[in-house]
C-alpha cells in the first residue's frame, strides 16, 4: 500500500494538531485504530525501532511510516506536516504568554493541560502493554526497564544496553 | 549568526544522545540552555516547557521556544531542525537494513525486543514526566482518571484536556 506525500503531509498535520501533551497517544489513535494503516503490533514493533535511535521518538515514527507508504517523499512530507502547524501554533501562544503569562489561572489551566497530558502517555503505554501479554515472559523486560529509569535513576541509553540482551533473548523464543 | 551556529551544533549533539526522546533528557536540555549557554532564564524554561505540553504537536517543542527565547524565529526554526535531522538520518537508514533482513526468526526477534523495550520506556517515560510537573495529589488523580477514562471509555480525549484545562483554571491543579 502506497499513500501520495500530500495524503501523508495532512495525516500527519492532523496527528501534530491534535497531540496534546504528546502526539504518541494521537499516532496511536489514528493510524492503528481509525486508518489501520499498522496493526496494533506492527505499531508496537515500529516505535520500538524508533525508541532504539536518540531523538525525538515521534518524528523518527514520521520518517518510518512515511518512508514504508511513500519513500522519501513522504518521510519528508510526514515530518513537515507533523512539525509546521503545531509549530506555528506554540510560537503564537509564546506570544500570548508574554502577554498574559503572569495570570495564576493561565498557569493553572497549564498545570491542569499537563497532569491531564501525562495520563494520555501513560494510557497509551498500557494499551501497548496489552499487546505484550501473548508472550508473558517478556513482562519481566517491561518490569525492569521501568523500574530501572524510574526508581533507580538510570539514563535511557543505560536501560537499553542492560534490558536489550534479556529482552533479544525472549524475542528469539517468542519468534519462533 | 555565530550564536545561531552554536545553537545549531549544541541542540544536534544533543539530540544524538537524547535516547527515549527529548523528554527524556529534561535536565540536560535544562543545564545546555540556562547555566552553559544561558539561551533562556530558569522560570521561563519551566513556563515554556507547560506551554509545550499544553500545546498540541510534540513534546519537543519546549526546544522550539528556547530557540525562539534566544533567536526569534530564525533560531525557533534551527533549533527544531537540529533537534530532528541527526535521529531521522539514523532511522531512515535503520528501517531500510531491517526491512531488507531476509531471515524471518531474526527479523521478527528485533522488531518483539524492540516493542518491548518501547512499552517500558513509554511507561517510564510517563512516570518521570509526572514527577516532574504534577505539584499536587489533585494534579497526580487528574493523572490516574486520565488513565483511566482513555482504557475504559471511547470518547475523544479532547473532553480530558477541557476538564484539566478547566480544574486548573479553578485553582484545583
Amino acid at each position: 500500500m502506497q499513500h501520495s506525500p500530500g495524503h501523508l503531509f495532512i495525516t500527519f498535520t492532523f496527528i501534530g494538531l491534535s497531540g496534546f501533551g504528546g502526539v504518541l497517544p494521537w499516532a496511536r489513535r489514528t493510524l492503528v485504530e481509525q486508518k489501520k494503516w499498522l496493526s496494533a503490533q506492527e505499531f508496537n514493533a515500529l516505535l520500538g525501532v524508533c525508541q532504539l535511535v536518540p531523538g525525538p521518538n515521534i518524528v523518527n515514527l514520521a520518517v518510518c511510516v512515511g518512508q514504508r507508504f511513500g519513500g522519501l517523499r513522504g518521510a519528508i512530507a510526514a515530518v513537515a506536516g507533523l512539525m509546521l502547524a503545531p509549530m506555528t501554533v506554540v510560537i503564537l501562544l509564546a506570544l500570548l504568554y508574554d502577554h498574559y503569562g503572569q495570570f495564576e489561572q493561565v498557569q493553572g489551566m497549564l498545570r491542569g493541560i499537563s497532569a491531564v497530558g501525562v495520563g494520555l502517555i501513560a494510557a497509551t503505554g498500557f494499551k501497548m502493554l496489552k499487546e505484550e501479554l501473548s508472550y508473558l515472559p517478556m513482562l519481566i523486560v517491561i518490569a525492569i526497564s521501568i523500574v530501572m529509569a524510574t526508581v533507580f535513576h538510570f539514563a535511557l541509553g543505560w536501560v537499553v544496553t542492560i534490558t536489550l540482551p534479556l529482552a533479544l533473548l525472549f524475542a528469539w523464543n517468542k519468534a519462533k | 549568526m555565530i550564536g545561531l551556529l552554536g545553537l545549531f551544533i549544541k541542540l544536534s549533539l544533543f539530540s544524538l544522545i537524547a535516547f527515549g526522546g527529548v523528554n527524556a533528557l529534561l535536565p540536560t536540555l535544562y543545564d545546555i540552555s540556562v547555566n552553559q549557554e544561558k539561551w533562556i532564564d530558569a522560570d521561563t524554561f519551566i513556563h515554556y516547557f507547560a506551554i509545550a505540553q499544553a500545546a498540541p504537536g510534540p513534546n519537543l517543542l519546549t526546544v522550539t521556544l528556547i530557540g525562539w527565547n534566544a533567536f526569534g524565529l530564525a533560531g525557533a526554526l534551527l533549533a527544531t531542525l537540529a533537534v530532528c535531522w541527526p535521529s531521522c538520518i539514523l532511522i531512515f537508514y535503520l528501517q531500510r537494513v531491517l526491512a531488507n533482513l531476509q531471515h524471518i526468526r531474526w527479523k521478527k526477534t528485533i522488531e518483539y525486543s524492540a516493542g518491548a523495550l518501547a512499552v517500558g520506556l513509554v511507561l517510564a517515560s510517563a512516570w518521570q514526566i509526572a514527577e516532574r510537573i504534577n505539584g499536587n495529589a489533585m494534579a497526580y488523580a487528574l493523572t490516574v482518571f486520565s488513565i483511566v477514562f482513555v482504557l475504559v471509555s471511547r470518547k475523544h480525549p479532547l473532553y480530558l484536556i477541557g476538564l484539566g484545562a478547566l480544574l486548573g483554571l479553578l485553582g484545583f491543579v
